[in-house]
């Protein structure tokens, strides 16, 4: 623990500080006592309180829609006649000098693997997308595609940990919580960082993907898990109706009040407030997952079903989140390792997943909250122009030097392709983007300067760029 | 309000205004020795003391002392020329008019002491001082409080009076054994006059077994226990041993450079114990990545440089960590250094390359991949064992050459006949206690510097040392674990015994008297009260590193007994209470705001140490595991102990530890966070393991005369009896709840559970339960 992070307990809880305006990395201590009043504020009793940005910011909230377990940008977007045509040729030895892979034993003797499923031209851009997607290209024009992300880690558990937490060791804090860190939430009866999962299992180490790190707890991610309570301890007991629960909230407050007025310790105001708000969560919760109040045409365009745990109802449950003012949706959406029977699995997993992103892209901007909203889409890393497996079974291996993700909404200049990989896919030839750099324009965009966002520990300023990352000029409106 | 400003007398009796070691040297280390520094020495200038800045550089002196007009450093930070620095920006005002009264008083170096190339306080051993003269010598009970008394006589400001006798015991009690005091406990104390009552309380404290539990705990913080892995799969592991030896190791009161040299190095001590290899387990709590084509070699670094890191935070207050990648950019910690370090670590015995890769299969090998254990089974049981499990692997290989051959259906009798077979054997292998431990290779490994932090890209060969900013080295000709470790505990080390008992006082008040427990270095902040610290030091060091020593000056002192309620005269002068004219109420960790729950309620089954069990969590606790995981809730004794023995899985931890900042053991964790959310209002309100506390609550109070209840329900929960509002408050829950539940009497069923003679009654009792173990003050240490 050092000074900054006490300079944030303490705005977290006995506040007098108004203003954060300044800066939270940047705090010192002594100018912001010199600056405050003794007047309680929202601060004083909500650490979640909103918090100025360091500058204007495009976009309020982010919905990432993570896809674990790395789709294949040959397949999806980034189109690769030459590899077609030199489909099952061996792999030329120039591109696998001094690499290192998954499975490296594996991928001596790989064949060249050119993309099964055919591309077209969408929209006023003309931007070419697969056969796999058409719905997310039937939105394109909202889209910037960047073709040239390239990460640091070629096995899932710690390339996940790299794309949430810029390290690929645990224990860093990842973007949501740097996010709610640095922004608060405008969230009233909700947390303001939420994890939606679906799919056949959750991402590979979890909560170490959407955790605090060494940023207090308060900015962790909460799960919502699917179904009525999507919370923890969310629902009262059996036999605790809610007259029973508001009156032993009640005797809580006055009991609580008592010890304030006998102590002084304004800790207990937070307490006092903390309960309030867990009872408004126990309505506003409920409230959230009912999604009995959509029109049909909403369900059917997303294509969620009530009472499903489906990547459709996590899309349409995102959008309500950021009407309700929640900074970050994390989506997880599993599974897209596909080393072998490529073809089935992305058939499946693609046709789970571009709908309902459609829909969202669609329904935000109808809405008008696409402006303010962020939707990023990506997984962990990509995956090689070669073969694994047989004929029968083929799929792809791991890839971090050049894989594909978007981004919409939220400041981003849509209808646009950054970056471009040599005619095999294996390399980036253009504008590449890391993952450094992917966090930087998150950042950027929500208003944060990602040098100015940091955190003392151990000693050091952390940020989420460790010691990189820059704004991606171009993907910005 | 401008902050007032606090005057400091310096050593020659003189008052500044400035205090060089917190506010100058940070400002100078940050802004200006990135380039001016000994080794750079840009355009000639050092700034790194008084000396060099006397000297100057190509331009001339950099200070004039006294005349801040006639320095050159400060019109340069005033971008008054053509010399304009730092070059990237202007200071803040604040900062440019810190340099200018710095100069003015004189540009005193260490507050006037002479401190030659600007030495960091921390780096000069700690020598014992003289108590200072205080206003009032009768408040001071131990000499702790003369140093805390003489720092307030300067503010002029008085200490507060004691805290209730009833608040005095429940605070002694939680912060020492992490248990309230019985209601019978607090009256004994109560009614005892004696002068000696609290020492006999202190005394009783510290001899308790719970102590090791309390106090080990946070020591198991950094040395970031668990149970399982951590990686993908999360696998578990068997370490508990260690946790139990932390605990052991505590209430036999272990001097504490034993306690350090035995977990760095219990292996490599002449002869060891099994207890001193046990020990060594510290270092084996780090996270395992088996992920199938994972690079092990990559993981097997990372592991070692999480030893380093975790030996410079732990032991040394030092972010050592930094290094890695380059020179430390403020301490004096150089990259090779750090890998002189890392190179003490890197002839470990770990799952590396050389070593089976991991299997799943009816028996997995993960007993390959944790190796080095210590297994705890007769030669014949191990010897039984093995030959089992190789058994199993030969069969599992021929079943898996046969599927491969022959492509047999599901139901080939060959195939279902040999998978019988390995069920059975499965079933028969003895299964035998281990833990995991330390043992140095037979062949070292040769260490490389790692050019920009990659393994991937050696430098330099380096042979293992220390850090020359430190006192000397005096290992062998061929240094290895041990040596290192009594370097860390060797008398002449100036940072071992400081951050260890700033780290036992931070427990006691909130905060340590460095508050950045994890950074002695020169961008930590300095000590609040410095000869506190060393007398502290020390004496520690002379009592034979003697932790209950320690624990034993703060808790019969006076600053340790005062009131924790706010005092409004001295809010805005002191609002962090740094020079504690009071105590702190601090929310107790984790782990206690169930043990508290388990005591009021009767359910507590104190036992001490052994595996880990499962209290109830929520069902879909586990959803978050990639590998399908179950949590069966313990039943009987597992069901009801304390929280620190809750088996804890890194990837899917217990969600009421986690809610009340429970840290989740990747990193090496010096200090707690004290969070204050909804979700623990949640926690505390709906989980299914504290409905349980709240109904057998209920039927505590049940077991008393009624006109007793309510008094004796605060005494359980709070150790104190109610005023008459309080009381007031319950009696009107308790008449509404008696009131609802008559008219619907199905709720009290489900309220205060099945089976129960008179549920209205109980279920009435459950509420006030509920409410008062949902109070602040409940979790809280006042």
């Amino acid at each position: 623990m050092s000074l900054h992070s006490q300079t944030l307990l303490d705005r977290t809880r006995r506040h007098f500080f108004r203003d954060c305006g300044v800066g939270v990395g940047r705090i010192a201590l002594a100018s912001l006592l010199a600056d405050s009043l003794p007047t309680p504020s929202r601060a004083e009793v909500n650490p979640l309180a909103p918090v100025k940005p360091h500058f204007e910011a495009k976009a309020k909230s982010v919905i990432y829609l993570f896809m674990a377990g790395a789709p294949s940008q040959l397949d999806l977007f980034d189109e690769k006649p030459k590899l077609t045509e030199l489909d099952g040729q061996p792999t030329p030895p120039s591109l696998m000098e001094g690499k290192r892979f998954a499975f490296m034993e594996r991928m001596s003797a790989a064949k060249l693997f050119g993309s099964p499923w055919a591309f077209r031209s969408y929209g006023h851009s003309g931007t070419r997308v697969s056969d796999l997607l058409p719905q997310i290209a039937s939105v394109i024009d909202e889209i910037a595609v960047i073709k040239s992300l390239r990460t640091e880690n070629f096995n899932h558990a710690p390339a996940k940990i790299f794309a949430h937490t810029g390290s690929v060791i645990a224990g860093r804090p990842s973007l949501g919580a740097w996010l709610t860190y640095g922004l608060g939430s405008e969230a009233n009866d909700l947390p303001g960082f939420v994890v939606l999962q679906s799919g056949p299992r959750g991402p590979r180490n979890g909560p170490v993907i959407w955790g605090s790190g060494f940023l207090p707890s308060t900015y962790q991610a909460t799960p919502f898990m699917p179904g009525p309570e999507p919370i923890f301890n969310l629902a009262s007991r059996p036999g605790v109706t809610h007259e029973r629960q508001g009156r032993t909230l009640r005797a809580i407050r006055e009991l609580n009040e008592m010890r304030l007025d006998m102590t002084g310790d304004r800790e207990i105001a937070t307490r006092i407030a903390s309960y309030e708000m867990a009872y408004r969560m126990q309505t506003g919760g409920a409230e959230l997952m009912d999604l009995a109040d959509e029109s049909d045409g909403t369900l059917e365009m997303y294509g969620a079903k009530l009472g499903e745990a489906s990547f459709a109802n996590n899309c349409l449950l995102a959008r309500r989140l950021v009407e309700r003012g929640v900074r970050c949706v994390q989506l997880y959406h599993t599974e897209w390792d596909h080393h072998q029977n490529l073809v089935k699995g992305h058939e499946k997993s693609a046709g789970e997943i571009d709908r309902p992103a459609a829909a969202l892209i669609r329904d935000l901007k109808q809405r008008g909250l696409l402006d303010q909203t962020l939707v990023v889409w990506s997984g962990e890393f990509g995956r090689t122009p070669m073969a694994e497996g047989g004929l029968a079974t083929i799929g792809r291996n791991h890839h971090i030097d050049a894989y594909t993700g978007w981004m919409a909404g939220g400041g981003v200049k849509g209808g646009q392709t950054i970056g471009a990989t040599d005619e095999l896919g294996f390399h980036i030839v253009e504008d590449e983007v890391h993952v450094h750099d992917l966090h930087a324009t998150i950042l950027h965009l929500m208003g944060l300067d990602h040098k100015k966002l940091t955190f003392r520990f151990q000693g050091r300023e952390f940020r989420l760029t460790d010691v990189a990352g820059r704004v991606v000029e171009k993907a910005v409106g | 309000m401008k902050p007032l400003p606090i005057l400091l007398l310096g050593w020659a009796g003189v008052l500044y205004a400035v205090d060089f070691d917190r506010d100058v040297l940070p400002l100078l280390a940050a802004e200006c020795l990135g380039c001016h520094n000994e080794e750079l020495q840009t355009a000639g200038l050092v700034l790194d003391s008084r000396e060099t800045m006397l000297k100057g550089g190509g331009r001339g002196a950099a200070i004039v002392p006294g005349e801040p007009g006639a320095s050159l450093l400060l019109r340069a930070v005033r971008h008054d020329g053509e010399l304009k620095m730092p070059p990237d920006g202007r200071l803040a005002e604040a900062k440019i008019q810190l340099l200018s009264d710095w100069i003015r008083e004189g540009a005193l170096w260490g507050s006037g002491k002479a401190q030659p190339r600007g030495r960091h306080w921390s780096f000069a051993p700690p020598e014992r001082p003289e108590g200072p003269i205080v206003s009032d010598p009768g408040w001071v009970r131990t000499p702790v409080d003369e140093f805390i008394l003489a720092r307030l006589d300067r503010e002029g400001i008085q200490p507060s009076p004691d805290a209730a006798k009833r608040t005095l015991i429940r605070r002694a009690y939680l912060d020492v054994i992490g248990l309230p005091p019985t209601p019978e406990q607090v009256e004994a104390f109560v009614n005892d006059d004696r002068p000696e009552a609290w020492s006999e309380v202190v005394e009783r404290l510290l001899a308790s077994r719970h102590f090791g539990e309390r106090w080990g705990r946070r020591w198991l913080d950094q040395a970031r226990y668990a149970d399982s892995d951590g990686g993908s799969r999360d696998e578990p592991r068997h370490i508990w041993r260690y946790r139990d030896w932390v605990i052991d190791s505590l209430n036999r009161d272990q001097p504490f450079d034993q306690f350090v040299v035995e977990q760095l190095a219990g292996d490599l001590l002449e002869k060891p114990r099994t207890d001193q290899i046990i020990a060594t387990g510290f270092n084996r709590n780090t996270l395992l990545q088996i992920e199938a084509g994972t690079d092990r070699e990559q993981y097997r670094v990372e592991i070692v440089y999480d030893r380093v890191d975790t030996m410079g935070t732990v032991f040394l207050g030092l972010s050592v960590g930094c290094a890695r990648c380059h020179d430390h950019k403020f301490d004096p910690i150089s990259q090779e250094e750090h890998f002189r370090l890392f190179a003490f670590f890197n002839s470990t015995d770990d799952w590396d390359d050389s070593r089976p890769r991991f299997r799943r299969r009816s028996i997995n090998n993960l007993h390959a991949v944790h190796a080095p254990l210590l297994e705890f089974g007769s030669p014949d049981e191990i010897g039984r064992r093995d030959a089992i499990r190789a058994q199993i692997e030969a069969l599992e290989d021929e079943l898996a050459a046969y599927r491969k051959s022959a492509k047999p259906a599901t139901d080939d009798p060959g195939l279902v006949e040999r998978q019988h077979l390995i069920d059975r054997l499965v079933r028969a292998m003895p299964r035998i206690d281990s833990t995991m431990v330390m043992r140095q290779l037979e062949e070292p490994r040769e260490t490389f510097v790692h050019l920009n932090g990659n393994f991937l890209n050696p430098g330099e060969r380096v042979e293992p040392g220390v850090l020359a900013a430190l006192h000397p080295f005096e290992g062998r000709e061929d240094p290895n674990r041990l040596d290192l470790a009594h370097w860390l505990v060797d008398r002449e080390n100036p940072l071992t015994a400081r951050v260890a008992v700033n780290r036992i006082w931070q427990e006691y008040f909130g905060l340590g008297i460095v508050e950045t427990e994890n950074d002695f270095g020169t961008q930590g902040s300095p000590p609040t009260h410095p000869e506190l610290l060393d007398w502290l030091a020390v004496e520690f060091m002379e009592r034979g590193w003697s932790r209950k020593a320690i624990h034993r000056l703060i808790l019969n002192s006076a600053v340790y007994r005062q009131s924790s309620h706010m005092r409004n005269e001295i809010e805005e002068r002191d609002p962090r209470n740094r020079l504690l004219a009071r105590q702190n109420r601090l929310r107790l960790d984790a782990e206690i705001v169930r043990d508290v729950g388990l005591s009021a309620s009767g359910l507590l089954i104190p036992t001490i140490g052994g595996p880990g069990v499962y209290p109830p969590q929520p069902e879909k606790a586990m959803l978050a595991s990639q590998l399908k995981k179950t949590w069966e809730p313990s039943e009987g004794e597992g069901r009801y102990r304390r929280g620190m023995y809750t088996f804890f899985w890194r990837v899917t931890p217990h969600p009421a530890l986690m809610v009340f900042d429970r840290p989740d053991s990747n990193m090496a964790c010096t200090r707690r966070t004290r969070s204050n959310t909804p979700l623990q209002a949640l926690t505390l309100l709906n989980d299914t393991a504290f409905h349980e506390f709240y109904q057998a609550f209920a039927r505590r109070l049940l077991e008393v005369p009624e006109d007793d209840r309510v008094e004796r329900a605060f005494e359980l929960a709070v150790s104190r009896r109610p005023d008459a509002r309080e009381s007031a408050v319950i009696e009107r829950l308790l008449a509404n709840e008696r009131d609802a539940l008559h008219t619907d009497p199905a709720e009290a069923k489900l309220l205060a559970g099945d089976g129960v003679k008179d549920p209205i009654e109980l279920a009435a009792w459950t509420s006030v339960a509920r409410a008062l173990m949902n109070t602040d003050e409940f979790i809280t240490r006042e």
